[in-house]
């Protein structure tokens, strides 16, 4: 055990990444890699945490995670300290994995409370009481419960914060009753930092000393702002700050652990590889979520922004449904009901064409071919309230702006479809639609939306609009 | 020997029957007693299923006196008493005593979770009521999960006559048969495990789904007292999905559904509660297709005109809803959802029309731009009647493509069999159909068995929404607000 001596323990402060494993194509430890991802953070931070729960240290052997350590020691150069994540299932391991952290020449050791077989208060005490024992370096204990399946429990923190070389313990639980309970109990014996990214403000207003997190390599500047705001009680700049990363910090941590993160850096330049299996983009990571984080680093200036085009020409109503199969002699010969409208302003205003008729008419046809031969980009959805309830009369929506990618689709198709179905139901509950037309008749709805609208909620709301507002003047001249 | 004699077999804890406007349907309630009396060993009103916990005191105090008086003496009825107070719990066992209830099922105390010792002291005050009592354990709802030794100890009490656990917590059960077995009576109250407690040595079931096959569990449990396990085996397979859904997805919403759809109007469960919610509208087609497939349903004749205008009948077993006339099929859609898991959920937009209208043409010309539909874009995998399958995500890789057009069309094709096997499609239209199915399959998919299963779900679902005009209006605006749709939300 380390001789206690207050002047030269390791003091957990700041702002640390929980820095995720690249791997090469070929599924091994990528160094070169490593090696930039680390110059790319070092300046923002205080250290850096090597084979962490982002750093998928489950996944990795010893061997590689020895690796690891050599390679961040060297890279660092002691300019700041390397804390290893030595954690392990069995006490064994975990004291193994300390021996070779040490000999690495690593700063302090982050240690997982053991998980997978089932333990209690007194089989994780002796797991970190042992460790401590045979250990050279500080450990710093880590409770993360979503993944380990069980809290380290308070009663066996308040012990282990008396061991000399327990110096500190990573919350990721988010749970802050947790946190404030043990804030409480270690009486400031040993540093406690917060490891979810969706708390830090109040985890650190507090009394946590920092923070471990895996978006503190996607985004370390503005957590040393959060830091320094806190620090100086300006908690309005702090909530500002922790409000403009909420989005991606709650991606982070519950899609998918390194996978959102690989991804990001990916977008910043930062090719990290991939995670390895069973972990993949699309798993708790759906494709749609992914395409969110490239936005949300936009807005934080991560990743330059792309202008979309969206060259609109505006045709005379009566042809603007030629490209979903109605011209405009049809439109006009059998009396098809036309209408548009919009509302809202800026990036989330929405336009609308409306055609509608009965299932007599050519309408029929270009609703068939529209689900026939969907045009790439422009893929036409039947309008619903929620999957599994359909709104009749039989609608569809077909959007004016190529969609580019699975974000995009759903974005469109999520606010519009629902909200269209509401306007809809409503304009039936309120007889503007007569009941008598619901099954014989039918509704194309074009949709503009610009690619790069970010909120939801508004566009659902100028979607209700302008559906509404197109509803009421196509059905008051009168539908045939 | 057990305190009681009479405590074994099948008990239906009955649904409480409203009317539109949300009283107590009396006549329903009735009529709901004597559709299963003939199946059971008793009733329960007023338990988990009958909604106790919407109903006031005095809405209890009805049903105990509408179920004995009309029931009078023919089968035990044991009253559902339970509430979160013990004051309350004892006023309402008290009544249900003095009405001449044979026994109470008494729930843990929930909202707050009090202590074993607490609960203790909770069953303790009731069994002085004098009415014996029936413990009930349902951790699901209640909040709490008895332990053993709580069930050990309140054995002891004189007027606890048995125990219902409907947590499906087999190790639990198994702790009750070596600790309390020939004492009292013990209960099993999770429909999905009905088979291995009788067989392991439980007394009996009080279920939800006894209200709707009370005859089939009867079966099991002679099956079971017999010996004859292989036969309770089957029949427990036969009926899993249906009880699933029950024990599952709002028990008491699918009863009432399904009792519907046996032509037993109850109405719906109070709010929260409510249709397409917790039971969401693919349970109710699945609810649908195994009341079906366990012949409940009732074959009706229905009215269709074929493409020249000349009347044609079909029959199939038919819902509530179902109109007696199909109308013109120049042009239907029907859209149907089927899950879980999300990666694997079926979603279809289908259309139905004559093969010379709109969808037949619409149909034949794009197989033309598409060469015959060989499998890339889209692909014709009927002929009788035509159907199109047209994957609604751009296919991009091998998998992709096996995934809509092998297992999703499997699944689409092998319930357009079925549709026709049963009625739903009627034989005589075969050739002057044509349909289009538009079907998502999302491009993180990994499992084949699930794509093809919630396909072949929700095709049969989109089929009958098409023919039978679903949803109604009536659907549409009494749902309109509460609607979720899933991607209305940023992550």
């Amino acid at each position: 055990m380390r001789e206690s001596d207050e002047m030269t323990k390791f003091r957990l402060r700041g702002v640390y990444p929980a820095l995720v494993t690249p791997f090469t194509k070929d599924d091994n430890v990528d160094e070169v890699a490593y090696r930039k991802l680390i110059q790319a953070v070092l300046g923002d931070v205080e250290g850096i945490v090597v084979a962490g729960t982002t750093g998928e240290f489950v996944y990795l052997s010893v061997e590689e995670r020895k690796r690891l350590f050599e390679i961040a020691v060297d890279e660092v150069r002691g300019r700041k300290p390397v804390i290893a994540g030595t954690g392990a299932a069995s006490t064994k391991t975990a004291i193994e994995l300390a021996k070779v952290a040490a000999d690495a020449g690593v700063d302090a050791c982050l240690v997982v409370c053991p998980y997978f077989i089932g333990t209690d208060d007194k089989g994780i005490h002796e797991h970190f009481y042992r460790l401590a024992q045979k250990s050279e370096l500080p450990i710093i204990l880590y409770n993360i419960p979503q993944t380990a399946g069980r809290y380290i429990p308070r009663r066996v923190v308040e012990d282990l914060a008396r061991i000399d070389n327990i110096i500190g313990l990573k919350d990721s639980s988010g749970d802050l009753t947790y946190t404030l309970e043990l804030l409480e109990k270690v009486e400031g014996r040993i540093d406690i930092v917060i490891g979810h990214d969706e708390v830090v403000l109040p985890a650190l207003a507090a009394g946590c000393s920092g923070m471990i997190l895996a978006s503190a390599q996607v985004f370390p500047d503005i957590w040393q702002k959060v830091f320094a705001a806190v620090h100086i009680g300006d908690l309005e700049t702090a909530r500002a700050l922790q409000m403009k990363v909420q989005k991606l910090a709650r991606i982070f941590c519950r899609l998918g652990g390194p996978v959102p993160v690989k991804a990001a850096l990916g977008m910043m330049g930062l090719d990290m590889g991939k995670t390895r299996m069973p972990l993949k983009i699309g798993g708790a990571l759906v494709h749609e979520d992914r395409e969110e984080i490239r936005l949300e680093l936009e807005k934080i200036g991560k990743v330059k922004h792309k202008e979309s085009e969206v060259e609109q020409v505006e045709l005379p109503l009566e042809q603007r449904f030629e490209d979903v199969g109605i011209p405009e002699d049809a439109v006009k010969k059998e009396g098809l009901a036309v209408g548009s409208s919009e509302a809202g302003t800026g990036i989330e205003r929405v336009k609308m064409d409306l055609v509608a008729g009965s299932n007599k008419t050519s309408i029929a046809k270009a609703f068939a071919v529209q689900l026939t031969s969907p045009r790439h980009g422009y893929e036409a959805l039947t309008i619903i309230l929620e999957p599994n309830l359909t709104i009749r009369p039989a609608s569809l929506v077909v959007p004016t702006v190529k969609l580019k990618n699975l974000r995009q689709a759903n974005m469109i198709y999520g606010p519009s479809q629902s909200a269209i179905g509401r306007a809809v139901a409503d304009c039936l509950e309120s007889n503007v639609i007569p009941e008598s037309v619901m099954n014989s008749h039918l509704m194309i709805f074009k949709v503009f939306m610009h690619p790069d609208a970010l909120d939801r909620q508004k566009l659902y709301e100028n979607n209700y609009a302008a559906a509404s507002e197109a509803i009421k003047g196509v059905f008051s001249k009168g539908v045939r | 020997m057990p305190k009681v004699d009479w405590l074994k077999g099948i008990f239906p804890a009955l649904v409480t029957p409203f009317t539109k406007d949300e009283e107590i349907d009396v006549e329903a309630y009735k009529k709901l007693i004597d559709f299963v009396i003939d199946d059971v060993n008793g009733v329960v009103p007023c338990g988990t299923t009958g909604e106790f916990v919407y109903l006031s005191m005095k809405e209890k105090m009805k049903l105990f006196d509408t179920a004995i008086d009309h029931i009078g003496g023919r089968v035990p009825v044991i009253a559902g008493t339970g509430c979160e107070s013990t004051k309350e719990t004892i006023e309402t066992t008290q009544y249900a005593k003095d009405a001449g209830a044979k026994a109470c099922l008494v729930v843990s105390p929930f909202f707050f979770r009090p202590q074993f010792n607490e609960v203790y002291d909770h069953y303790e005050k009731v069994n002085d009521v004098g009415l014996p009592l029936i413990v009930y354990n349902i951790p699901q709802c209640s909040g709490t999960h008895h332990r053993w030794w709580t069930t050990e100890g309140l054995a002891d009490l004189t007027n606890v006559i048995g125990v219902k656990d409907s947590s499906g917590d087999m190790p639990y059960m198994m702790a009750l048969f070596e600790k309390v077995k020939g004492q009292i009576a013990i209960l099993c109250g999770h429909d999905e495990i009905g088979m291995p407690a009788l067989a392991a040595g439980a007394d009996g079931l009080i279920l939800a789904s006894a209200n709707l096959i009370p005859d089939i569990w009867q079966e099991m449990y002679a099956a079971v007292q017999k010996g004859d396990i292989a036969k309770a085996q089957d029949i427990q397979a036969r009926i899993q999905k249906l009880v699933r859904i029950i024990a599952n997805k709002g028990a008491s919403q699918a009863v009432k559904e399904g009792l519907a759809m046996m032509g037993l109007p109850v109405g719906e469960s109070r709010r929260p509660i409510l249709s397409g919610g917790i039971f969401e509208r693919e349970d109710r087609e699945e609810v649908r297709a195994q009341l079906e497939f366990l012949g409940k349903i009732q074959r009706k004749k229905v009215e269709l005109k074929d493409r020249k205008g000349k009347t044609v009948h079909t029959d199939y077993p038919v819902c509530p809803k179902t109109p007696p006339d199909f109308g013109d099929l120049s042009f239907r859609n029907g859209e149907a959802f089927s899950g879980p898991p999300s990666s694997e959920v079926a979603h279809i937009d289908l259309l139905l029309g004559w093969k010379d209208g709109p969808v037949g043409t619409a149909l034949d010309e794009a197989l033309v731009r598409d060469n015959g539909g060989d499998g890339t874009r889209m692909k014709l995998v009927m002929d009788r009647p035509k159907l199109l399958i047209v994957p609604t995500v751009t296919i991009r890789t091998q998998r992709q493509e096996q995934h809509v057009f092998v297992h999703a069309a499997g699944g689409i094709v092998a319930a357009t069999q079925r549709l026709i096997e049963i009625g739903v499609i009627p034989g005589a239209l075969l050739d002057e159909i044509s349909m289009i199915a538009n079907v998502f399959v999302h491009p993180s998919a990994s499992i084949p068995k699930r794509i093809r299963l919630n396909n072949y779900k929700a095709m049969g679902a989109a089929v009958k929404k098409a023919l039978e005009h679903q949803p109604t209006l009536e659907e549409v605006l009494r749902e309109k607000a509460s609607a979720r749709h899933p991607f209305r939300y940023t992550p």
